[in-house]
This record gives C-alpha cells, sequence and structure tokens, in this order.
C-alpha cells in the first residue's frame, strides 16, 4: 500500500514536473516561430522594396539616356537577320 | 525508570530511524524539485535570450488594404506596395502638449500647428494619425526626439517606380491604399484587395496589363516630341492590337503622376477614355467602309466632287479641290468632304447610323478601369448630319472607342473591344464587315502611305508596310469651329499586307511650323508622328520586317 501511494506520488510529481516542461518547451517553440514568421515578414518587406528599387532603376526613361550614352540606339528594321544581305545590297546601289 | 525507559527507547529507535528516513526522502525530494526548478530556470535563460515574445497591440483605428503588384504584359514592374512608416499620437499619453506640437512641426514642416493642437486636446481618444506616410529619414529624425505618447504604426503604401509612365491607364489609390481611378480601382472591383491590419503584403499574384512598357515608353517620347516640334497643346496615343483589342500602350499627355493620388487637372484628363472629340476625315474610313460593304459603292464608283455641296445655309468644301469627277479611291486619297458626303447619301441616313452602332461608337463602351466618356451623338439624322459625319463632324467619340472600330475595320471585319488586361479577350467574334471589304480599307489605307497624291505618305516606314487616315478637325468653339484650332490626328495600321497593330495619333492644337511648311493639317504633323512611333515600337513588338526593297516602291525618304 504504502509503495503504491509512495510510487503514485512520485509519479505525480514527475508527470507534473515532464509537463512543466513541455508547456516551457511549447512556449519557446511558439516564441521561435513568432520570430521566424516576422524575419519572413521582414524579407518579403525587403523584397517588396527591393523589386520596387529595381523597377525603378531600370525604368526606360533613365536607361535610354545610357543607353544612348553607350552609343546604342532604338531597333531598327534593319536588325532582322533576315535583311542583312539586302540592306548591304542597298547600300551597295 | 532505566528499565522501564528501555523499551520505549528501542521502539522509539524505529520510529526515530523511519522518521528519519521519511526526513530524508522529502528533503531529497523538495531538493530534487528545488534543484529542478532551477535547472529549468537556468535552462530557459540560457536558452530564451534573445527571443521577445511580441506583443499584439489591438489594432481597431488602423486598417489599409494590400493591393497584388501591377505588372506589363511581359511581368515587368508597373506598381507595388512597400511597407511605410506613419505617425500616430496617444493623446492620453502625452505629457506635454506644447512641446510635441512645437518640436514635430520643426521636423515636419507640413504640419499644421493648430490642428494638431485641437487634436492632441481630446485625451479621451487614444489614437490619432498626426501624419500617414511620412518619409524614412523624418520617421527617424521624430523617432529621435523621444516624445512620449507619439509612435508610428507601419503602413503600406503603393509605389510606383515608372512614375508617370502609363499613369493614365493605371489610375491612383488614396491614403488607405484604396483604389480611386484607373486599373487601380479595378484591382478593388474585381475582389483582387484585401483589408488588412497593419502591413501586410498581398500574397496574390500580380495582375498582368496588356500595357507593354518598352512600347508605352516610345509611345511617351515620340508624343512629347511631336507637341515640341508642332508646338501642339497636347498630344494623345494609343497601340493596340487588332485581334485581342489589347492595350499595348496609351498615353495622353501632359500625364499624371499616380503618386499625386490626386485628381487629375482638366489639362490631364485621359483624353484616350475621358474625351470625346469630333475626330475629322478618320471617320472617312467608316464612311467609305460602310459603302463598299453595302455593296453602295464600289473602290471604283465616280463621284462628281467637281462643284462645293450646298445643303441649306452651310456649304461643304475640299481643302484642296479636285476638280474632276473622282473614284471612291480618291476620294479617300485626298481626303474629300464633299466626295465623303456623296458616298454617305447614297447610302443614306439609316444604313449610316446603323453601321456606326454595329461598330460600337453611339454607345457608351466600357473597359476595366471604367466607363469610357459617352459619345456625343446628333438628337436628329437627317441630311445635313449625314452629311457631317461622313466627314467626322457632329460625332464626337472617345479616340479608344474610335481606334477600337478601325481595329474591326481592318483585322478583317470583327469587334474587338478594347481590353487593359493581357489574354482576356472574348474567343466569340462578332463579324460587322466582310473580310473582303476589311480587305479594300486595307488597301486604301496603304494606298494612301504610299501613293504620292496620299494625304498619309509622311507616315511610310520603310520594311512595315504602313496604312493610314489623316484628319485635320476643327475644334469647336464659341459661335462655331475655330479655323486655326485643330485636332490632327492619323489612324495607322501595320503591316498592312495582315494588320497587326493599330495606332492612333492625336495631336492638339499644333502649330504650323517651317517643318510642316506652314500647314496645321495631319498629314504633316499627324502623319510623321506616327510614322516615328511605328518605326520605334514594330521591331520591339517583333513584327517582321518586309526586305527594304520591295518597300521602296513607296515614297523614299518621307518618312523620317
Amino acid at each position: 500500500m504504502r509503495f503504491i501511494t509512495s510510487t503514485s506520488v512520485f509519479l505525480a510529481l514527475a508527470s507534473a514536473f515532464l509537463l512543466y516542461g513541455l508547456n516551457y518547451d511549447t512556449r519557446q517553440l511558439e516564441a521561435r516561430v513568432q520570430q521566424e514568421e516576422l524575419a519572413v515578414a521582414q524579407a518579403r518587406s525587403d523584397i517588396a522594396v527591393l523589386k520596387a528599387e529595381r523597377a525603378h532603376l531600370t525604368r526606360p526613361e533613365r536607361i535610354e539616356p545610357l543607353a544612348r550614352a553607350q552609343g546604342l540606339a532604338a531597333a531598327t528594321d534593319k536588325q532582322f537577320a533576315r535583311d542583312i544581305p539586302i540592306v548591304v545590297g542597298a547600300v551597295n546601289n | 525508570m532505566r528499565r522501564t525507559a528501555t523499551k520505549p527507547r528501542a521502539t522509539a529507535s524505529v520510529d526515530e530511524v523511519s522518521l528519519r528516513l521519511r526526513a530524508i526522502a522529502v528533503t531529497g525530494a523538495v531538493g530534487l524539485a528545488f534543484l529542478a526548478v532551477g535547472g529549468q530556470l537556468v535552462r530557459l535563460a540560457a536558452v530564451n535570450s534573445g527571443v521577445t515574445l511580441q506583443s499584439n497591440i489591438s489594432e481597431t483605428v488602423a486598417h489599409s488594404f494590400s493591393r497584388p503588384d501591377l505588372v506589363d504584359r511581359n511581368g515587368r514592374l508597373f506598381a507595388t506596395d512597400v511597407e511605410n512608416p506613419s505617425l500616430f499620437a496617444d493623446p492620453g499619453v502625452i505629457i506635454d502638449r506644447d512641446e510635441v506640437v512645437e518640436k514635430l512641426t520643426q521636423v515636419l514642416p507640413g504640419l499644421n500647428a493648430r490642428e494638431l493642437r485641437r487634436d492632441l486636446s481630446d485625451r479621451s481618444k487614444r489614437f490619432v494619425w498626426i501624419k500617414r506616410q511620412i518619409a524614412p529619414n523624418l520617421a527617424q529624425k521624430v523617432h529621435d526626439l523621444g516624445l512620449p505618447g507619439v509612435s508610428f504604426r507601419t503602413e503600406l503604401k503603393r509605389a510606383y517606380p515608372l512614375s508617370r509612365l502609363a499613369g493614365h491607364v493605371l489610375g491612383a489609390v488614396n491614403v488607405d491604399n484604396k483604389g480611386v481611378s484607373g486599373m487601380e480601382r479595378y484591382l478593388d472591383d474585381s475582389g483582387s484587395v484585401e483589408a488588412v491590419h497593419g502591413a501586410t503584403l498581398s500574397e496574390r499574384a500580380p495582375v498582368r496589363l496588356s500595357i507593354d512598357i518598352g512600347v508605352q515608353h516610345s509611345l511617351t517620347e515620340e508624343l512629347q516630341d511631336a507637341t515640341k516640334r508642332y508646338k501642339a497643346e497636347a498630344a494623345t496615343g494609343v497601340v493596340m492590337d487588332v485581334t485581342t483589342g489589347e492595350v499595348l500602350a496609351s498615353a495622353s499627355l501632359p500625364e499624371p503622376d499616380p503618386r499625386s493620388g490626386s485628381a487629375a487637372d482638366t489639362q490631364q484628363t485621359d483624353r484616350i477614355t475621358g474625351g470625346t472629340y469630333e475626330l475629322g476625315s478618320i471617320f472617312k474610313m467608316l464612311t467609305v467602309a460602310e459603302s463598299l460593304d453595302e455593296g453602295v459603292s464600289t473602290l471604283d464608283t465616280i463621284y462628281d466632287v467637281r462643284q462645293p455641296m450646298v445643303e441649306g445655309r452651310f456649304t461643304i468644301k475640299d481643302l484642296h479641290p479636285m476638280g474632276r469627277p473622282a473614284s471612291v479611291r480618291d476620294i479617300f486619297l485626298h481626303s474629300s468632304n464633299v466626295g465623303a458626303a456623296m458616298i454617305a447619301l447614297k447610302s443614306g441616313g439609316d444604313k449610316q447610323k446603323a453601321f456606326l452602332t454595329k461598330l460600337g461608337l453611339l454607345d457608351q463602351g466600357r473597359t476595366e478601369a471604367g466607363p469610357i466618356a459617352q459619345p456625343q451623338v446628333p438628337k436628329r439624322w437627317e441630311r445635313i448630319e449625314q452629311i457631317t459625319i461622313a466627314y467626322g463632324h457632329g460625332v464626337a467619340v472617345a479616340p479608344l472607342q474610335f481606334a477600337a472600330a478601325a481595329a474591326a475595320l481592318v483585322n478583317g471585319g470583327e469587334l474587338v473591344k478594347p481590353t487593359f488586361l493581357r489574354g482576356r479577350s472574348e474567343a466569340k467574334k462578332t463579324r460587322v464587315i466582310s473580310a473582303d471589304t476589311s480587305r479594300q480599307i486595307n488597301e486604301l489605307m496603304r494606298l494612301n502611305v504610299t501613293d504620292p497624291a496620299g494625304t498619309g505618305k509622311r507616315a511610310e516606314v520603310p520594311g512595315y508596310r504602313v496604312g493610314g487616315k489623316t484628319g485635320t478637325a476643327e475644334m469647336a468653339g464659341v459661335g462655331g469651329y475655330e479655323k486655326k484650332s485643330v485636332i490632327s490626328s492619323f489612324v495607322a495600321a501595320f503591316p498592312m499586307e495582315k494588320p497587326q497593330y493599330v495606332v492612333m495619333v492625336m495631336l492638339f492644337k499644333p502649330q504650323a511650323t517651317d517643318e510642316t511648311k506652314n500647314e496645321i493639317t495631319a498629314g504633316h504633323n499627324a502623319a510623321p508622328t506616327a510614322g516615328r512611333i511605328i518605326a520605334r515600337v514594330a521591331p520591339l513588338l517583333g513584327v517582321m520586317p518586309e526586305p527594304v526593297q520591295a518597300a521602296a516602291t513607296g515614297v523614299p525618304g518621307q518618312a523620317n
């Protein structure tokens, strides 16, 4: 009888302790999940900003003067490969 | 005593041992428990460092809208949401109101001190916006002031990285990030915008517009160039796919800034969809198409256009009278008003009205971005209306609607509905004219550019087989039409043997310059502008040029 009592007391204590530990583990996991979520949100926000910045930097209004400064020009009909011999012929005429 | 004491002592020693054992057990258990608790604390302290539990403030006041991105037809970004700090105050917590007002107005010069003081004086309020969506560097400055009761909340703000490009099509959003016009409002209406607390970026797929950023930029630039060249007050242009009705570019200068979020002033209204104009001679395309399709005329039917036409108190004259009877083909090439009027009168008013209705030019149209301006149609449709409508006066329509009608005429005769979204065109097509008529119209339009007598010869682009029709419409002013104020327009299609795209250009109040040989007619300003636009956008659109030699049968050197 006494053995049973002491064992059950021990078990009760042990399970209480276990639960206590689990409870804290769970809370920790929750905190970590929240942290990760925060990091994800931050990364998404950074991506949004970077995307906008990339679009801003590649806007035609900015690229065009840069390209023209490099000696480039808008595409013309002469740049289609099919026409090259004919264009050369036209120049010779 | 001793003897008597012995026995109890013996029993006591047994009790004592068990008591001591018990005490040790309890002490041990308690000790263990303490150790466990201590250990757990140490463990928590060791592991938990750095983890802060975020407290969730209940955000009952602020809610904004998270919007999907808008991208062009090739996936390039037009508009996106970014997080931006907004400044608010809790008047209940503020200690020194005057200090707060003074310091904030120093950092944020745009702030109204009186209003702010009034807002902060109500201590029962727990939330007052001070300034929404401020620049991050200013937010840092405010943060450095360290004012109690003043803090930030991250909100979503719409960013337009391309600034004004395609501003009319995109529209605008208000401070809550809710769409108020253009395709931004379409996003709200189509349910792809979600109300969110704080700053939650949308997870929806981007919405793909039909606009092509490259084409849009080229069109805008060429129009800007044209307004300078011809000293025009405003200019508009639209590039449309003739089979799907997708708008690849639509510009109306001067352009609004979508970031301003305010209603554009009257100069900046979108003339493509928001204004109706009497378009002038480009309407002759419709007059001729109707007559050909009804079998009333053929391209070779002769009309006597030698005399000006007198109708009641009006006299219809030609700008450059031909002085000889002319075929339908000549009437189109010389853009004869008298001829167009005769063609229209021959088929009659009912057919004319039915034809325009069939093309959707007399009813209000709609795009995703909202309704198109209601066409202005005469109340009575009698002889004089038939005559004026034949050459494009009397009916005023929005340019986008006309472009769609022109697309239907050149694409083989099937009606298209203008759209600003990619890949949404309806599969079911309504035929408006026969394929044969469409082919004849294409022939006329091409001839109008290649023929030395054609009004559109300055629109020629080597290799791209441009065809088109000019229109110079006098603007309605006080007490009649103004001779010097015109809208000159050019509606073009290319490549003409099987048109893929329609380009429509309109210049408002162009001036006569040396370059235009002191003319203000469309052949000298709108046509070359359309030519330059096509020369730039055709390679972008992947239209295969024809070998240059074969195309050189036109007028060499006229396209610039």
